[in-house]
């Protein structure tokens, strides 16, 4: 198992998430594909962290960054959500075209 | 030998779970799906030396982060339905995300990477210096992020809980 396998292994992840997002209208999925980004740009920094990086806390300092942000990102993404559905009973991107407060 | 057949099938569980989840139509589906992805990507991390990231990864983002949009799943869109896709943007989707896979594929295949000869000493890896260099030299980082969680929530209970005024 060397470096290139586990940046491939990121970078399939990453194209999947890349489809997700494009494909979809649901936001619920849309959030899934976010999802699946961030965590093949963790696999980068652990992979790249293992295999080259002189000090092996700072890559395990920002993969534990990534995932307190993706908390924080999906805490307010899912109330947005929830608000979104109260007030239309749709979360279909395609209909959600006025900024109106 | 064992440490190799582990890494391929947390590899694969994560590949078909994460295709799986980007082409499914349940939604339902499509988020426990990612649940399993993210259970592979812990034992790559375990595999990458890291037993510390692998338990918070699956503390924080199975326990925490699916089990949420579970909860709002439930609370908003009906369970049994299921999402139309629109093939023309699923297809041009999936050619896009070939194209940037092909074009990252060789750009991976064809550096040279400076790999260290020898994996560092296990004293470096202990969980002790991740805790010991957020409180030195990361400080910045550990308080930004425990104050963008703090505001994060403070938002989301104030956007959630608002009442709908009357129209």
């Amino acid at each position: 198992m060397n470096l290139t396998f586990f940046l491939l292994l990121a970078l399939i992840l990453f194209s999947a998430g890349l489809v997700a997002v494009m494909s979809r209208r649901n936001l619920v999925t849309i959030l899934v594909g976010i999802e699946l980004m961030l965590n093949a740009a963790s696999v980068n920094f652990m992979a790249f962290n293992f295999f080259t990086a002189p000090d092996p806390v700072v890559g395990q300092i920002v993969v534990l960054l990534i995932i307190g942000l993706a908390a924080a990102e999906v805490a307010v993404f899912l109330a947005i959500l929830m608000v979104l559905y109260r007030a239309r009973h749709e979360v279909d991107v395609e209909d959600i075209r006025e900024l109106k407060g | 030998m064992i440490e190799t057949i582990a890494v391929s099938f947390f590899a694969l569980l994560a590949i078909g779970a994460a295709v799986y989840a980007a082409l499914v139509r349940h939604t339902l589906h499509c988020i426990i799906s990612l649940a399993v992805t993210l259970f592979g990507v812990a034992g790559i991390f375990l595999s990458l030396g890291s037993p510390f990231v692998a338990a918070m990864q699956i503390l924080i983002y199975i326990g925490g982060i699916s089990v949420a949009m579970v909860f709002a799943l439930m609370l908003s869109v009906s369970l049994a339905r299921k999402v139309e896709h629109s093939f023309r943007k699923v297809v041009g989707s999936i050619v896009a995300a070939g194209a940037f896979f092909t074009a990252m594929a060789v750009l991976i295949m064809t550096t040279e990477f400076p790999v260290r000869e020898e994996p560092a000493p296990a004293e470096q890896w202990a969980v002790a210096n991740i805790g010991h260099a957020f409180l030195t030299n990361y400080n910045v980082v550990f308080i930004g992020l425990s104050l963008t969680l703090l505001l994060a929530i403070l938002a989301a209970v104030l956007v959630a809980g608002r009442e709908e005024e009357p129209s």
